[in-house]
């Protein structure tokens, strides 16, 4: 459905996007997923048709955005980042002015409005001034515009920045949902966001792909960094009992406001080895040689990693693999196996 | 020409929905209601009149009150017409809908034309007035409306390309006033030289020669030729650069 080939654009020196590939096949979700600068919104826009790539192929749904600019466009559903909207229309307005923009047929214009206002929830705020909704309607709204024209192709930059947890949960549920008839590509840079989200994820690091693939394969990285553990009593003993849990790389002791007054509650931090596969199984294992040694487990949780602890691993396998190469071999490489 | 009706239609919706097309109408037209007055209370004092420095003639172009007005308002109508969508970042959803660029460029162009002309249409009946103190020359008022329509246009072209120019409205003002004011004084120099090269290009792009030979029922097509072009130049330069924005 988007086919992106060494793609590449420079910004005067800077060079945002360096020299990305990918495929998303249709009826796909897929989390473009990287730091803020990364050239997500680049990238995205470059797809959208607002932006020209310096270098490479785009096209999307066998249209090449060079060639045939507005098929492509009509087939794109494509929401920017912030949502920029006209405040001083109303929300039915405003949808009916983008789904005459976008070509839909008089006949058809005001039914496709207010399913687009149905599938993204708005219908109850259709006739609110857009300069009067809150954050989370915004972006319905804009979510409703990308819906309109009915396309086959979804493009969201960054869909619940600014939201709350409850609205987040909201536009989580809604992407789910036109999964089904779509092909969408989001970006964000929430790691959480594309687990509950997307089939596959795409990570980009300073404008280039550093791994991409299921997102087992993403949960796996996260998994593996460490897992903390909060003991009553002697913490010498509990730091040698942690030091004995097959693949355990380090343990480290840390200090923790909450445990204030209760001198002997304790809490460390176990880092695995990177060959450590079954994290589960060894925390199993921790927490009864814990017991077992008279000491009391008050808590004991796997320690996600971050996005920039990935990232940090990710770019450093790139450092050390990617020298000696190509980089389109590079991207090649790393497809489906992000280690 | 796919998205002229869509983004004509919401850009005269945005300055009619707002009071800012409103406050710049009320404006202009007070201030040439104002201009029209000095000039009545001005002939009924006159004994016998000239058959072509009538008050007609005079309000078209022979007072500086009439240029005023005429040089503030194309610049006022078009500040918006991209800056604004840049400043609110509008744009991007705009430039990713299937439409074309010249059809944007021509429909903000062609919205702020009509607000122009609803500025205008009132002062009508100042003709409708005078028709009833004495007879009216229709040639004459017809080739100056031509004239306040030609030399809007071209305005208004150069106006929406100082508004893409920039992402301040503000801004955009001020170029666009430049432009319109630089013209305005350019043209006076052709009083200053009497004869030469630099007599011939003040008196060809004059305002004041242009709307005085227009209020006399003179359509001289190199006037003609000139507000065409510097209407239909600035708009292909938009074009331009509206496109050249994607490879930024």
């Amino acid at each position: 459905m988007i086919v992106v080939e060494n793609l590449y654009k420079t910004y005067g020196t800077v060079q945002a996007v360096r020299d990305l590939s990918f495929r998303v096949e249709p009826k796909e979700v897929v989390g473009f997923l990287g730091p803020n600068g990364a050239g997500k919104s680049t990238t995205l826009r470059i797809i959208a048709g607002f932006l020209g790539a310096t270098q490479g192929r785009v096209s999307v749904d066998g249209h090449d955005i060079v060639e045939e600019p507005i098929a492509t466009r009509a087939s794109i559903g494509y929401m920017p980042e912030n949502v920029p909207l006209y405040p001083e229309l109303r929300v039915r307005e405003y949808l009916r002015f983008r789904a005459e923009l976008k070509g839909v047929k008089r006949s058809e214009r005001k039914s496709a409005v207010e399913q687009a206002m149905r599938d993204a929830r708005v219908d109850d705020h259709a006739e609110k001034l857009i300069g009067q909704l809150s954050k989370g309607y915004r972006q319905r709204v804009g979510l409703a515009d990308a819906l309109v024209s009915r396309p086959p192709v979804l493009i969201l930059d960054e869909p619940t920045a600014g939201l709350d947890p409850n609205q987040i949960r909201e536009v989580r549920d809604l992407i789910r949902s036109l999964a089904a008839t779509h092909t969408i590509l989001l970006s964000t840079h929430i790691m959480s966001e594309v687990e509950a989200t997307c089939d596959r994820a795409l990570v980009i690091h300073k404008g280039r792909l550093v791994a991409q693939g299921a997102l087992e394969d993403l949960k796996m990285l996260r998994r593996a960094a460490s897992a903390r553990f909060t003991v009553r009593g002697d913490s010498s003993t509990a730091e040698k009992k942690l030091r004995a849990v097959p693949g355990c790389a380090k343990v480290r002791r840390i200090a923790v406001p909450e445990a204030k007054g209760e001198h002997d509650v304790h809490v460390f931090e176990l880092r695995w080895k990177e060959s450590q596969e079954d994290t589960a199984s060894a925390i199993e294992q921790a927490v009864s040689a814990l017991v077992g040694a008279g000491l009391g487990v008050r808590e004991a949780q796997p320690g996600k990693a971050t996005l920039e602890e990935v990232f940090a691993q990710l770019t450093e396998d790139e450092a050390g693999s990617a020298t000696t190469q190509e980089p389109s071999e590079d991207a090649e490489q790393q497809e489906g196996k992000p280690s | 020409m796919r998205g002229f009706w869509p983004v004509f239609k919401r850009d005269l919706f945005a300055s009619f929905v707002t009071p800012a097309a409103w406050a710049m109408i009320v404006i202009f037209l007070f201030l040439q209601g104002l201009n029209f007055y000095w000039l009545v209370s001005h002939f009924v004092n006159q004994v016998d009149l000239a058959v072509d420095h009538g008050p007609i003639q005079w309000f078209f172009g022979e007072t500086v009150l009439f240029y005023l007005p005429l040089l503030m308002l194309p610049p006022a109508l078009t500040m918006r017409s991209f800056a604004e969508e840049r400043r609110a970042g509008t744009i991007e959803t705009l430039m990713t809908a299937p439409v074309s660029t010249p059809a944007i460029v021509l429909a903000k162009w062609a919205a702020a034309m009509v607000t122009y002309l609803a500025a205008w249409a009132p002062t009508l009946l100042y003709i409708v007035i005078l028709r009833r103190a004495g007879p009216v020359d229709w040639k004459v008022v017809a080739s100056s409306y031509l004239g306040v329509v030609l030399i809007g246009a071209s305005f208004i072209g150069l106006g929406v390309l100082m508004s893409s120019l920039s992402k301040s409205q503000f801004v955009a003002l001020v170029l666009s006033l430049a432009i319109t004011i630089g013209l305005f004084i350019l043209g006076i120099g052709e009083f200053i030289f009497d004869r030469g090269v630099a007599h011939d290009i003040c008196s060809y792009v004059s305002v004041w020669t242009q709307m005085s030979d227009f209020s006399k029922g003179l359509i001289d097509t190199r006037h003609l030729v000139f507000n065409v072009s510097l209407t239909v130049l600035p708009l292909f330069m938009t074009v331009r650069v509206v496109d050249a924005w994607r490879w930024g």
